[in-house]
């Protein structure tokens, strides 16, 4: 191979969000650490923009049974318990890493950390900074980060993995101007987020497009329960191009009430116990109902209130909703805020062991490209504990792989720069591509979900993988890598709806009438491979 | 709707230079630059911009819309808009190198024997964490164009270092080696700032207070705290001394429409007081009652910007009590950096105005236009620290015929950086003469002290206050004192 680089590690991280961040710091404990990622370290993935907290149990009057007994609740009980024990046991220790770390948090005046209540949990577990929880994490894992020795490679995505005997043995990457870097590694891994960006309206950074799975499936891994994608209650409807921006669920932890167009708190006709703190997955699919049935606001959103807490607290608690509104002609402090179901977080994921090992030797996988931890709904502030506790344990446990002899594999490498080389002589337009499956996922794959709309889905999304993707210049290659990964992901997704046939957390299926609880489902995980898929059946 | 933007283009492996692409894009309303960016890359996929998070929380996308920084992803597209890079090195269009400057940002190093913050100090620290790291503030500061200085961003992050327990040591000699007294306090960064951190107030002057402490004060701004401790004014005074010069009480000719105070300043009321005379004679003209508290004292701003806050408080309050036992409602001031200092760093139980306002709001006499071209330099802390662009500019095309924009940017007197660090001072101010140069214009105009006496060295043309200028377009003689 001609003009490419060969960079070679004992472990390869992929992703620079609050997991990859994480686990490349733990890493390099153990050897010599490459990160890589697609924007500049730091700034990419969606850790950097969650808002609300970070769920842990840091005080006596709660316990670390109770989180797991929420978090496996909130998830339907489709979550995998071994790993839920892990995230509920380590997310204290790994919070106190952050703190150790010079991590700024709001503390109270007895020098304990501020925690807020989230949603579908019984005790106010999530620790906060402000509404900008994320930021101040990445902020602390960057500084952390430049004290180590983890070589940093910024702006290369990684487009595939690379398999060797059946073993991951690292990625191919490009740059900006298209050229190919080959990353070698002991260990690999697979950090790369989310990718509720193959949905039409999502809060996802703009690098949340599903690489990761699509690269794992590609590669061989198993996957499951794709089909388990978070819609947030609470994203921005208006202006256009601002539709689907978070609103953190901490407006609601604060006070928050949601109204319909007639000034009706609907949430007591569909959770009157927990009202607006109810599930995510209850309270979205509240507001779609409002919505659809014609008791929305005239953005199609509902109305979400701060305006009766004193502006005080939430300049104070808020500042980045105050912000982000304000810059939109909108005063939380004396408006309500108008707001919509919008594509968060996909709960499914590369199935791990708790040792973060995916089914392929030598790949370990952590964060939201991960399934199993959050089940078919995942809590408000578990997704920034998920990040810290199996960003750690990737990074060690991929660290403690022993060094191997990696052959550059000369085949792959040669037919990854076909791929590359056939997006010049493509038709279709990338940019055009992306928005057709976005819209394709949102109108037939989004919160309520049946046979026949899941059908045209699959359909049309077949018909868009036999696209010829176009590339004017090797620059435009990530561009066509990113859209196959979208495809990938978004199929992936609808294959698991297809199999599930239930409701189940975040996944409705309107066309299919079921007489159990999640608690005592007949089904298991969906479990997606390239070779087949398949719904795990309980015995009963 | 349609919008009409023009796009710096630039290719550095085939461009020499950028050149400007207009644009004709249809987008939704309430769009943002960064949806304009997006529209014109779906056409033309070869255009270079960042984003990431969409949410102005990330720091990637900012670029200059108008000349001023802004993030791509929140800032609303205007009808007209030119967008350009950053004044960073451009990687393409509107891609700039942001990772040495991010790498220079000065990290934490928590140590076990520190302790953990208290509410208090995360109280404090928390205004300072607040950086997305996007180098707007590096991207428009004065100071690094010229010299060698970290950068405001860094500065930020040494004064939450110095304000966390975690790290008990102490980093200010560190600070002092990254440029901590080249900063001349023209807060252009706080003002460009996506998330408002006032990084001169908040960081860069309160480390310079650790290093008073330290003993780390440069020995010129010793002697100007010292001048202040035994004077009571931070300039010696010259022959004529404004406020030995003149009454207490100024009354206009004809009718009294407004009646304000006056704080005079030490360069005013020692160095130039021909300028504060000539101020007196447009608010004769202008209908305005101008009281004079003699015992007024020097501001502190030269203090406070150095780190020498020690005696402040007494500065304060006396400034305070000689207005307010007059029963002045309205202090107007001339020196855009007493102005400033008034407004942010005092808490003042009555209004403070700059004299552009004041004249603004009250109405200009009858003026006959000068036959000459003038241009204008924005002082910074007229500009940044209290945001008055407009106004002189209104009083200004109505005194002379012809007027000329000059892109403003700090002269380098500020800060203490003509005392302290003259080098660096002179170099910005050359700067101001290949700028004044460029305009063409037969004179410059502005308001403030410091900027008028360190232009004047640095410019051909002649360096006017706004208020001679109107002595000159009232058809009188501006003050000469022999």
């Amino acid at each position: 191979m001609q003009d490419q680089e060969i960079i070679r590690s004992h472990v390869l991280v992929i992703g620079s969000g609050g997991a990859g961040v994480r686990a490349a710091i733990e890493a390099s404990n153990a050897g010599t650490c490459v990160l890589i990622s697609k924007t500049i370290v730091g700034k990419g993935g969606c850790t950097i923009m969650a808002e609300g907290g970070y769920n842990a149990v840091m005080s006596e009057a709660d316990t670390i049974s109770d989180h797991y007994a929420d978090t496996m609740k909130g998830g339907a009980y489709l979550n995998d318990p071994e790993l839920v024990r892990v995230l509920t046991e380590e997310a204290p220790a790994r919070m106190n890493d952050l703190i150790s770390w010079g991590g700024v948090f709001d503390i109270t005046d007895t020098c304990t950390i501020c925690q807020r209540p989230f949603g579908g949990q019984c005790f106010p577990r999530t620790c906060y900074a402000g509404d900008r929880t994320g930021h101040e994490i990445m902020a602390t894992l960057m500084e952390q980060l430049s004290n180590s020795n983890v070589r940093i490679f910024h702006e290369i995505s990684a487009f595939d993995l690379i398999v060797s005997q059946g073993r991951i043995v690292g990625a191919f990457g490009l740059d900006r101007k298209g050229k190919m870097y080959t990353f070698l590694a002991d260990a690999t891994v697979l950090a790369s987020g989310g990718g509720t960006r193959v949905y039409d309206i999502s809060t996802n950074s703009s690098g949340g497009n599903g690489d990761g799975y699509a690269m794992g499936w590609r590669a061989g891994a198993e996957l499951i329960d794709m089909e388990q994608v978070q819609f947030h209650p609470t994203g921005a409807v208006y202006p256009w191009d601002a539709r689907g921006r978070l609103v953190t669920e901490a407006v609601r932890g604060e006070g928050g009430v949601l109204k319909n167009s007639n000034g009706e708190r609907f949430m007591s006709r569909y959770d009157p116990d927990r009202m607006e703190l109810s599930t995510r997955d209850v309270v979205a699919r509240a507001c779609a109902t409002e919505i659809q049935e014609g008791r929305g606001t005239i953005h199609g959103g509902v109305w979400l209130d701060v305006s009766h807490l004193p502006a005080k607290r939430i300049e104070e608690r808020l500042p980045v909703m105050l912000e982000q509104f304000l810059k939109y002609g909108v005063d939380i402090r004396t408006q309500p805020m108008e707001v919509g179901p919008t594509a968060h977080h996909i709960m499914g994921g590369l199935r791990i062991t708790p040792f973060c090992q995916t089914t392929l030797p030598g790949l370990f996988a952590c964060g939201e490209v991960t399934g199993g931890v959050h089940g078919a709904n995942r809590l408000g502030g578990n997704a920034l504990a998920d990040t810290q506790v199996f960003g750690r344990r990737a990074g060690a446990f991929a660290g403690s792989e022993p060094a191997r002899e990696i052959q550059f594999p000369e085949d792959q490498a040669d037919s990854a720069k076909k791929m590359l080389e056939k997006f010049l002589a493509g038709d279709a337009s990338p940019g055009t591509v992306k928005r057709e499956i976005q819209r394709i996922m949102w109108d037939g794959a989004g919160i309520f979900r049946s046979k026949s709309t899941l059908e045209e889905t699959r359909a049309a999304l077949d018909a868009l993988s036999k696209k010829n993707l176009k590339a004017d210049s090797p620059s435009g290659f990530n561009e066509c890598c990113t859209v196959r990964n979208m495809i990938d992901t978004a199929r992936l997704i609808v294959t698991g709806a297809f199999l599930r046939d239930e409701s189940r957390g975040a996944h409705v299926r309107t066309d299919i009438v079921q007489d159990w609880d999640a608690q005592v489902s007949p089904f298991g995980h969906t479990i997606l491979t390239r070779t087949g898929a398949t719904i795990e059946r309980r015995k009963s | 709707m349609q919008i009409s933007v023009t796009i710096s283009r630039f290719n550095p492996d085939t461009d020499t230079s950028p050149r400007m692409e207009p644009w004709n894009v249809q987008v939704e309303d309430g769009a943002r630059v960064l949806n304009v960016l997006e529209r014109i890359h779906d056409m033309d996929p070869t255009l270079l911009f960042r984003s990431s998070c969409r949410a102005g929380q990330c720091g990637s996308c900012a670029v200059k819309m108008n000349g001023e920084p802004v993030l791509a992803c929140t800032e609303e597209a205007l009808d007209g808009m030119v967008i350009e890079p950053l004044d960073l090195p451009v990687i393409g269009d509107l891609m700039v190198d942001l990772v040495p400057g991010i790498n220079d940002i000065p990290r934490i190093h928590p140590s076990e024997c520190g302790t953990n913050p208290t509410q208090e100090d995360v109280l404090r620290i928390k205004p300072l964490r607040d950086c997305i790291e996007c180098l707007s503030c590096v991207s428009v500061c004065p100071a690094m164009k010229v010299t060698e200085f970290l950068g405001p961003t860094s500065m930020r992050s040494q004064m939450r270092i110095a304000l966390d327990p975690r790290e008990p040591g102490n980093r200010i000699r560190e600070a002092l080696e990254q440029g901590l007294f080249t900063c001349t306090s023209c807060n252009r960064c706080w003002r460009v700032c996506p998330k408002n951190i006032e990084t001169p107030g908040k960081a860069i002057e309160k480390l310079r207070e650790i290093a008073n402490r330290e003993g780390l004060t440069l020995p010129r701004h010793q002697e100007v705290a010292e001048l202040v401790r035994t004077t009571g004014r931070s300039v010696e005074s010259g022959k004529h001394v404004f406020l030995d010069l003149v009454d207490e009480v100024i009354e206009p000719f004809g009718d009294v429409k407004r009646e304000v105070g006056f704080f005079v300043g030490c360069m005013f009321n020692a160095r130039l007081p021909e300028r504060a005379m000539d101020m007196l004679e447009v608010m004769r003209h202008a209908g305005i009652r101008v009281i004079i508290p003699k015992d007024q004292v020097c501001c502190g701003s030269p203090l406070i910007r150095t780190g020498q806050t020690s005696i402040i408080n007494a500065l304060m309050e006396k400034n305070i009590r000689v207005f307010q036992d007059r029963g002045i409602t309205t202090v107007m001031t001339m020196c855009a950096g007493c102005g400033a200092t008034l407004k942010n760093d005092y808490e003042t139980p009555f209004e403070v105005k700059d004299v552009s306002e004041i004249l603004t709001e009250t109405g200009l006499p009858p003026l006959k236009l000068l036959q000459t071209t003038a241009t204008y330099h924005d002082p910074c802390h007229l500009m940044n620290g209290q945001q008055i662009t407009k106004q002189p500019r209104e009083i200004l095309v109505q005194a002379v015929e012809r007027f000329i924009e000059m892109p403003a940017m700090c002269c380098g007197s500020g800060g203490g950086v003509r005392s302290g660090l003259p080098d660096e001072a002179a170099a910005l101010g050359e700067m101001r003469r290949t700028a004044i140069r460029k305009t063409g214009a037969d004179v410059v105009v502005t308001i403030c002290p410091f900027c008028e006496y360190h232009i004047q060295e640095h410019s051909d043309k002649p360096v006017k206050n706004l208020m001679t200028i109107l002595v000159e377009a009232l058809g009188e003689k501006p003050t000469e004192l022999s």
